[in-house]
């Protein structure tokens, strides 16, 4: 059975705004080719791209970045960042003009076929991929050194499986050039590789997007310890939600739940269980540290104590 | 060897830091030669080694764990050693990508360390597990670089038949060397933390071994290699025999069908570039990528038109499992063929059936 939104040549919007109708890409002239790209929307996350976009571009065959209204100078420095690593061919900066509804309340009240929607921006997004895999990205997630050649080999080795993989991650609030915290009490893992097919596209789901998949998928998880998500302590991290209340209506947004703790502990100059303090040596920046020397090193298994989870496994 | 390997701070007063010279490349393609020189030179194969048998009597410097856990994972994923399937890669991705098989590779690896920084790992399974191994060394704070080694295929297949006995036919072993060589080169690219990589013609190695081996000790920038002491390459000398070289056979020879002969000879000609100077460029990757797609076009193909006979396969392997289960359910007795129980006096009967425990009731 095929997903019924993907079975057609693709989508409309309510707006009527035409050079903004998708067409699904296995609709275009010749197809998709193989290997894998990575799609990110994003919206002012100039700071953390000189760490985010030098492992994706050497991990993936193409990286795609959709910029949203940015201020902050995003798309321009993506493409500086490309260039001074010589990438720029792998690399490929697209805009979408329209507001989009924040997650939470906002995102529930919006038409999934309207151009403000969550799952049209990302149909829109995933609609300009040319590869038959795809990796969803943030613009605040960095991979380690294990985890880019992970990521690289899982990126021609997947073909055309029907296989979703899950990347772990963990958040890293960075407080100076030498200084962060590295959140160890939270296990989250969340769907970030899918094929490219009708099976797979966005829809709708209470407080965000959700992609589709068919009845039968086959998933797996890689280990913890292969990326981590950069919340800048002196930035507006909760900018893209509706309001704190937004991510206290489901289990499924226990991850906001829990940055927003560790976010305002860290304001109030406590550190909360669960959470490592790191510096770096001089002259090194502690996300490269972090992601090149400090996770890669770590003694494995990688312990990722979250009491919570164990809670809702034994509930699942 | 006569004399213990160089000291560290001999060769190296600011220390060596930690190398694991990962030897891949299909099998009988020289990847024992240069494993054999390259720890003969000074390298730690990691110790037991497998022995040497008929089909490579001056061993295969092969440490045996690897051959083990590798031969372990291939099974388990249902993978051969010779697998001409592209799908093949991702079976032995995932594997890769677990955690506890990532943990027993780095905690099989770290201690080796404590013999040499310089590690060579050699095993003709190795291009699947590649991913791995690198991990592996990251973890261990060790830097991976690769040797690919290449032979002609139209050998390879050859020397293949000759000594493994292979029923499998010329063309899927060129299927399944054109598979290997083609990923191999795509899981050897240059990644972070990576130390390098070469490829090395089988014939460099037997026809000048000197040069070739101070080469790629320079390429991979391997201390070992580089400040080898004189008794260790006279050691070498006694080693190579360029009669190793002993299949010496032509793409014709083979018979392929005509699509797999031009990708297997098309395949060969890129390779035998990137072992030139200054052969393994970016373009080069785009040309590989293309022989990649074409490969995988050409085997999904023949998979769709000879579906039928993979069908078949698959019933035949049912009715096989179904009947070896029915036979294991039959009892002890119910094998024994009829007229010899027959020929069993009943008191003889009644005896054996009560040693066993399990006479009949009365009736």
């Amino acid at each position: 059975m095929t997903i019924p939104i993907g079975a057609g040549h693709g989508l409309t919007n309510l707006e009527g705004h035409t050079d903004f109708d998708i067409v699904w890409p296995w609709n275009r002239p010749g197809g998709l080719r193989r290997g894998a790209t990575a799609v990110l929307r994003v919206k002012n996350e100039a700071p953390g791209l000189r760490f985010v976009l030098p492992p994706l571009l050497r991990a993936c065959d193409h990286v795609l970045l959709v910029d949203n209204g940015s201020d902050d100078g995003t798309g321009e420095e993506a493409l500086r960042v490309a260039a001074e690593h010589g990438l720029s061919e792998r690399f490929t900066l697209k805009e979408y003009p329209f507001e989009v509804a924040r997650a939470g309340a906002e995102h529930l009240a919006v038409n999934e076929r309207s151009v403000h929607s969550l799952a049209y921006f990302y149909n829109w997004c995933f609609s300009h991929v040319r590869t038959r895999y795809s990796w969803k990205w943030d613009g605040d997630m960095v991979l380690t050194t294990e985890g880019e050649v992970s990521m690289a080999d899982l990126s021609w080795q997947v073909g055309m499986a029907e296989a979703v993989i899950r990347f772990p991650r963990h958040g890293l609030y960075i407080e100076s050039d030498r200084k962060a915290y590295l959140d160890l009490g939270l296990r989250n893992i969340e769907e970030w590789g899918f094929p490219m097919s009708p099976d797979y596209v966005y829809t709708k789901a209470p407080e965000w997007e959700i992609r589709t998949t068919p009845e039968r998928i086959e998933m797996f998880a890689l280990p913890q310890g292969l990326c981590v998500e950069l919340k800048w302590l002196d930035g507006d991290e909760f900018a893209h939600w509706t309001n704190p209340e937004s991510f206290a209506t489901s289990i499924r947004n226990r991850r906001k739940r829990r940055e927003w703790l560790v976010w305002n502990a860290l304001h109030n100059g406590q550190v909360p269980e669960g959470v490592v303090e790191i510096t770096s040596p001089e002259g090194v920046h502690v996300v490269d540290h972090v992601t090149h020397a400090w996770l890669p090193r770590a003694p494995r298994p990688f312990v990722v104590d979250d009491p919570d989870h164990a809670k809702l496994h034994l509930r699942a | 060897m006569t004399e213990q390997p160089r000291a560290i701070d001999e060769m190296n007063p600011d220390g060596v830091p930690r190398k694991v010279l990962f030897v891949a490349g299909a099998g009988r393609s020289g990847t024992s030669t240069l494993a054999g020189i390259v720890s003969r030179l000074g390298m730690h194969v990691p110790l037991p080694e497998v022995p040497p048998d008929d089909s490579n009597p001056r061993g295969f410097s092969e440490p045996q764990w690897v051959v083990d856990v590798h031969d372990e994972w291939l099974a388990e994923a249902l993978v051969q050693v010779s697998d001409s399937r592209p799908e093949a890669w991702f079976d032995t991705g995932r594997i890769c990508s677990r955690e506890p098989a990532r943990i027993r590779v780095s905690e099989w690896l770290e201690p080796h360390f404590a013999e040499h920084p310089e590690l060579v790992v050699k095993d003709p399974r190795l291009s699947w597990f590649l991913g791995l191994w690198r991990v592996a060394a990251i973890r261990t704070g060790a830097t991976p670089v690769f040797a690919t080694m290449l032979r002609p295929p139209a050998e390879v297949v050859g020397s293949k038949q000759k000594y493994y006995a292979n029923k499998l036919g010329s063309a899927h072993l060129a299927a399944s060397w054109v598979n290997m060589l083609l990923h191999t080169e795509r899981a050897t690219r240059p990644a972070e933390g990576d130390g390098g990589r070469v490829f090395v013609r089988y014939e460099d190695l037997l026809t000048d071994w000197v040069r070739t081996t101070t080469a790629l000790g320079h390429a991979l920038d391997l201390q070992t290699i580089i400040h080898t002491r004189s008794d260790q390459i006279r050691e070498v000398h006694r080693f190579i025999d360029p009669n190793l070289r002993r299949v010496t056979s032509t793409l014709d020879d083979l018979g392929l069908p005509r699509r797999l002969h031009e990708l297997t000879a098309a395949t060969w000609d890129e390779l035998n570039r990137l072992a030139d100077a200054g052969g393994d460029t970016t373009a080069a990757h785009a040309t590989f990528d293309e022989l990649r797609a074409e490969y995988v076009d050409l085997y999904e193909e023949a998979a769709a038109i000879s579906r039928s006979t993979a069908e078949h396969a698959r019933h035949q392997a049912r009715r096989r499992a179904r009947a070896e289960a029915a036979d294991a359910s039959r009892s002890l007795a119910d094998r024994v063929p009829h007229d010899v129980r027959a020929a069993i006096p009943p008191s003889v009967r009644r005896g054996v059936r009560k040693a066993l425990g399990r006479e009949r009731g009365d009736r």
